[in-house]
Formats: structure tokens, sequence, C-alpha cells
């Protein structure tokens, strides 16, 4: 059995006094898709955004290849925070997607691919161009390299912010409901992308309402409600008859064409 | 320094507020008419009222007061200097605010006067029981601005002898040697009014109609 | 009393002279503003409580107090403290110290206005703290934090006619003493206010002007 890419441990976050997620405990297996599900405020958003430490965890510990994420147990087994170059060392494994895209608007989509190469890496101009160029063309957006993000559609914008993630080579990537924000003529595109992506091998962790791409693409399947970790397997296993009632009950309210497929 | 000269200063401070308070009036009846003249969309009315304000707002204040302190005796008006600040004042703080409510007026939502018309509204009435209501709403804010604004440019009044706070504070700093302690208490006492003001400000904001209570 | 065109020839030089002057303690006090308002604005946002309240203190006093009043506490009080300066410095100083309080405010808002998640895609991808404001936060905050830069940069203009009073030789002081040695104070006090008025329309007119080449980007819905 091979290492997992990211592993949660005894995973505790509050925000101030409430708990809003509770003892995960969490593999994300290397190169397979990992899909979080969940009703509003099952804490799922939450969860990702600890693993990409924009949120830190009150509680537990993340490794990410076995190195951890933040925060470490010392010698006298107490929790300690690591500086922050380990930290921004360990999360450069990590690309993420956000649900709003974030693209930088006073850049150009070839602008925002490159800027990290460039400042972060201090990666030559010609160069970083150049590698961002490439992933402009493995997300089709080539010919929208000086194209500035008001002039993008959602779906477009998206697939920038894909490529400026992918730009860094990272070895996990997190998206964070990739398609909420996008008019449904529009998402089709960006899973196309992920699709693509996750055929490559990529790890990907990926929070979405789209359960039905759930369905077909994710090898494993973790649902949670209530700030808890319900339950997580295979989607063969997670959707099969008889359902935990609580995602019986998650999929009769959030009942997509895609999870339709699946009652 | 003694409560005796900070006690100067607060009764100086009556000066203070009431020129600011009578100004701010007068200037608002004014920046009514102006902001009127602007909206009429009559260039004979709207020149004359852009003419004034760019006038009011691209001069420094100390040199409006100069020069209306001067100009009133030269027509053969002979008035106090108090009268002299206060005109220079509100004719200030008119072009301000008639930007405001120039503003105001024009921020009133279309739709808003539409559901208005459709509901049978006379023009007059749409005017008076929608647009001024909500475009006083929209820069009630502004106004609360200009009020502290005002009140802190009345310090210039003291170069034409009027004896508020800041002259007052000249006088007794001079005469007393404590500059640092009397423009300090000065400093207080504005501060107490002006964050008065913005305190009521934001009071009087929640209590108008359609405030967030 | 009739206007004679020869009193302002004749005093050309000096009337130059003063608006050099007022031009350069204005445009000196509003840079050092900018410099010490964005690192106020800086220091608030990233330095923790005990730094943002301090400052929002002091930022609070400046703007609550009139320009008048801080400038006699440098001007008169300074001495006290060791601090003699002339005129021109004294000047320069208060009108920085101003300007930087509403400075402030003016980048405080404008951090505030950049969407956080733009921050966050910067931090996912590796930037540091710094790099952050240099590529992100500033130019994003550029096009938010120009119209009331631009309006504030006018009122200190206006704002620096108030330096008179110290005796700083600039634009309002040299046309009065004009007025008092030629006997023509009113006509002096008419030209002071329309020297004011060019130049304040003008600098009005540049800054609408660079508003607009300045916005060569739009942004995107956040």
């Amino acid at each position: 059995m091979t290492l997992p890419a990211i592993s949660v441990r005894k995973l505790v976050k509050r925000f101030g006094q409430t708990p809003v997620l509770q003892d995960i405990d969490l593999d994300i297996p290397e190169g397979k898709v990992s899909c979080l599900i969940g009703p509003s405020g099952s804490g799922k958003s939450t969860l990702l955004r600890c693993l990409a430490f924009l949120e830190e965890a009150s509680e537990g510990m993340i490794t990410v290849n076995g190195e951890a994420l933040g925060f470490f147990e010392n010698a006298r087994n107490e929790r300690e925070r690591l500086p922050a170059g380990q930290i921004r060392t360990v999360r450069s494994q990590i690309g993420m997607v956000f649900q709003q895209f974030n693209l930088w608007p006073h850049m150009t989509a070839l602008g925002n691919v490159s800027e990290a190469l460039k400042t972060v890496h201090k990666v030559p101009k010609k160069e970083a161009e150049a590698r961002a160029m490439a992933q402009l063309v493995k997300v089709g957006l080539e010919n929208r390299a000086g194209h500035y993000p008001s002039q993008l559609s959602g779906g477009q914008q998206q697939r920038v912010a894909i490529a400026r993630a992918l730009a860094l080579s990272p070895k996990i990537m997190l998206f964070d409901e990739p398609t909420s924000a996008l008019d449904p003529e529009l998402t089709g595109e960006v899973l196309t992308v992920m699709r693509d992506l996750a055929a490559e091998g990529m790890t990907m962790v990926v929070v979405s309402h789209e359960i039905g791409f759930a369905a077909t693409i994710g090898h494993q399947i973790s649902f949670l409600d209530q700030g808890r970790l319900i339950l997580t397997g295979a989607p063969a296993t997670v959707f099969a008859k008889p359902r935990h009632p609580r995602l019986e009950q998650f999929l009769d309210t959030y009942l997509d064409r895609g999870a339709s497929m699946l009652a | 320094m003694s409560f005796k000269l900070f006690n100067l200063l607060v009764q100086a401070s009556a000066w203070t507020i009431g020129i600011s308070a009578i100004s701010i009036a007068i200037g608002f009846l004014l920046a009514l008419v102006l902001s009127a003249a602007l909206l009429s969309g009559k260039a004979l009315y709207r020149r004359p009222a852009e003419f004034f304000i760019s006038f009011f707002r691209g001069v420094p204040l100390l040199v409006q007061l100069l020069l209306i302190y001067n100009l009133l005796p030269f027509i053969g008006l002979n008035v106090p200097s108090i009268v002299a600040a206060i005109i220079g004042m509100s004719l200030c703080t008119a072009a301000y605010q008639a930007e405001n409510l120039r503003g105001g007026f024009e921020s009133v939502p279309r739709g808003l006067v539409e559901a208005a018309d459709m509901v049978g509204f006379t023009p007059r009435q749409v005017f008076l029981r929608i647009k001024v209501p909500i475009a006083l709403r929209l820069t009630f804010p502004a106004l609360v601005n200009e009020a502290i604004m005002i009140l802190k440019s009345s310090s210039l009044v003291s170069v034409v002898g009027i004896v508020e706070i800041t002259r007052m504070a000249q006088d007794l700093a001079s005469s007393t040697y404590l500059p640092i302690e009397i423009f300090s208490s000065a400093a207080l006492i504005y501060l107490v009014i002006c964050w008065s003001v913005a305190l009521a400000g934001r009071f009087g904001e929640r209590a108008l109609p359609g405030g967030a209570k | 009393m009739i206007f004679d065109p020869n009193v302002i020839l004749k005093h050309l030089p000096e009337i130059a002279a003063g608006t050099g002057v007022t031009l350069a303690l204005w445009i000196a006090g509003m840079l050092l503003g900018v410099l010490i308002g964005f690192l106020v604005a800086t220091a608030r946002r990233y330095g923790g409580r005990f730094i943002d309240l301090p400052l929002g203190l002091v930022v609070e006093v400046l703007r609550g107090t009139p320009f008048l009043i801080q400038i006699f506490l440098v001007y008169y009080g300074g001495p006290f403290i060791g601090l003699s300066l002339n005129p021109i410095p004294c000047g320069l100083l208060g009108l920085s110290i101003y300007a930087s309080a509403y400075y402030s405010e003016i980048f405080r808002a404008g951090y505030a206005a950049v969407p956080h998640g733009h921050v966050e895609a910067g931090e996912c991808l590796g930037f540091s703290r710094f790099q952050i404001i240099r590529r992100i936060l500033l130019p994003e905050m550029a096009l938010i934090v120009m119209p009331p830069s631009v309006n504030l940069a006018v009122i200190l203009l206006k704002e620096s006619a108030v330096l008179s009073i110290i005796t700083v030789p600039e634009l309002t002081t040299t046309v009065s003493a004009i007025g008092s040695q030629e006997y023509a104070f009113l006509e002096a006090i008419f030209l002071l206010a329309v020297i004011y008025w060019v130049i304040v329309e003008a600098a009005a007119r540049l800054g609408r002007f660079a508003e607009s080449r300045f916005s060569t980007y739009r942004f995107s819905t956040p």
C-alpha cells in the first residue's frame, strides 16, 4: 500500500466557539480523484481550505506526502506551528482552484498564469511565459492569452485559474466547488478539463455539488454532514443501496441531474 | 495649565459651534437652490450655478474669507466681521452641499420613480414624496461629513478677528507661554465636538425613515 | 480704486516665487503624505491590534482637529520640546502629517476593497506577504484609491494657504504682502483667488486625466 498523498488525523476546526469540523480522519490516495460531498454548511469547503492551509485547523494534524502541513507534534507531544518558510515549501505541492476563480483583474490570462513563476520562483520572463502558454494550451485557451479576466466568460476564467495552479507543477490539486459560480451551460468545459487532468493521474480533491461528476470520475467519495465525516469509500459502495440514511436524505434534497441518475 | 484657561477655550467653542451651525443651515438652503439650478436642465440656470460652485470649491476658504471681509466695506456694507465670516463660510459650504445634493438626486433609483408614476403620482408628488426623501437619505452621511469639515474650517475665521476656539487659543498661548498645553486643549475640544457630531450623525442616520435599526 | 495691471507686472517675479513655494510644498507634502499614509495603512492591516489601535487613534485625532491647530502646535509648541523649525520645514512637516492621516484612510479602504480570494490565490501559489502587497494588492487597489487621492490632493493644495498664517512665504503670504505694500489689498486678494482657482482647476483636470489614463484594465466580477 502506497503512502496517501494527504492524510488528515483528528482534525478539529472551530470558528470562535462554534465547531465546524470535528474529528476528521481522512486519507487522500495518490493519483486518484477524491470528492467531498455534503449539504451546505457541512464543513466540506472548510476541510478543503484546511488542506490548502487557508484555514488553520484548531486541532489535529495534516501531512502532505509524509510532511507535516502547518503544525507538527514535537518531542513532548505538543502541537507546534512550523516556520513560514517550511509551510510554504509543503504548500508548494498543492494547487488550489476557487469557486470565485480569484483571477487577478489587473493581469491578462497569460499574466495570471505566469505571475507566480516570475515572482515566486524567479523564472526568467520569457521562460515563465512559455511555460504559462503551455498550460493555457492544455486548458484550450491559447487564443485568449492576452485577454483580461473581465473579457472572459466564467468558464474560461475558471480554466485560466486551473492553468494558473497547474503552472507550478503541483502534486495535488484542490478544487473548491469549481463550477458553482458558473452558468449551467458553462460547467461542461471546466469539468472536461478536470476529467483530462484525472485521466493523467493527477491527485485531486474536489468539493462539488455535481454529484454526477463525483459518481462518474471520483475514485473515493467522502460524505460530510454537520461537521463530521459520515462515510468514505468507492462510489459503488457509498452510493449502493441501502444507503446511509443521512446520505439518502441529502441525495433527496440536493437532487441534481447527476444524482437523479443514481436514484 | 489652569482650569480657568481651559474654561475660556470651552466658552469660546460656543462661537465655533454657533458660526458653524448657522453657516451649515444657510449653506443648505443655498445648496437647495443651486442643486435645483444644476438639475434644471436649462443652461441659463445651470451655468451660473456651475460657475459659483467651481469658484467656491476652487479657492481656499482662507482666501474667500479675506476677500469677503475686504469686499463688503468696499461695496458700502459696513457689517461686523462676524457677518463677513458667516457669509464666507455659508457660500463655501453651499458649493459643497450643492454637489452632494445633486449627487443624491441623481442616485434616486429610476425604478422607484417609475413605480410612483405607475400608481398615478403627479410629477410634483413624485418629487416631494419620493425623490426628496430618498435624496436626503442618500446625502445625509455626506451632510454630516460636511458639518465636520465646516467645524474644523471655522478655525480660519480667527484671521478676521472672531474669538472662537482657535483665536482664543492663540491669544492665550502668546500671553501664557504654554502653547503645547493650550493648543492641545483646543485640539481636544475640537475632537469632542467633531466626534459628537459624527456620533449624532450615526444615530440620526438610523432614526431616518427606512434606516437600519 | 482702479485695478492697475502695472502693479501686478512689477511684482510678477515675487508672485511667481510664491506660486513656486506653494506648488513645491504641495507636491512634497502630498508625496510624503502618500508614503506615510501607505505605511500606516499597511502597518495597521498586518501589525495586529497593538499597532492598529494606537495608529487608528492618531489618525482619528488628526482627522478630527483643524489643520491650523496642528500647525500652531508644531510651530509654537515645537520649540518647547526642542523642535525649532523655520516656517517652510514646519509647514512641510505639518502638511505631510495632515495628509498622511487622510491618505492612510484611503489606502485602508483600498486594501479592504480587494477581494480576499485574490490574496488567497497568491498565498496558495507561494507568494510572500511582500509579494502579495506589491504584485496583487497595490496594483488592484490603485484604481480604487485614485479618485479619492486626486480629491484629497486638491484639498491639500487649498489647505496649504493656511501656511501663510505662520508666515511661510507661499502664494497667499506673498500676494497679500504686495496688497498691503501697494495699498491695494482687495485687488491683491481678488488676484490671489483667481490664481488659486486656475491652479486648482488645472490640478483637478490633470487628476481626472490621470484617472482615465490609469484605468487601462477593467475589473472582473469578484
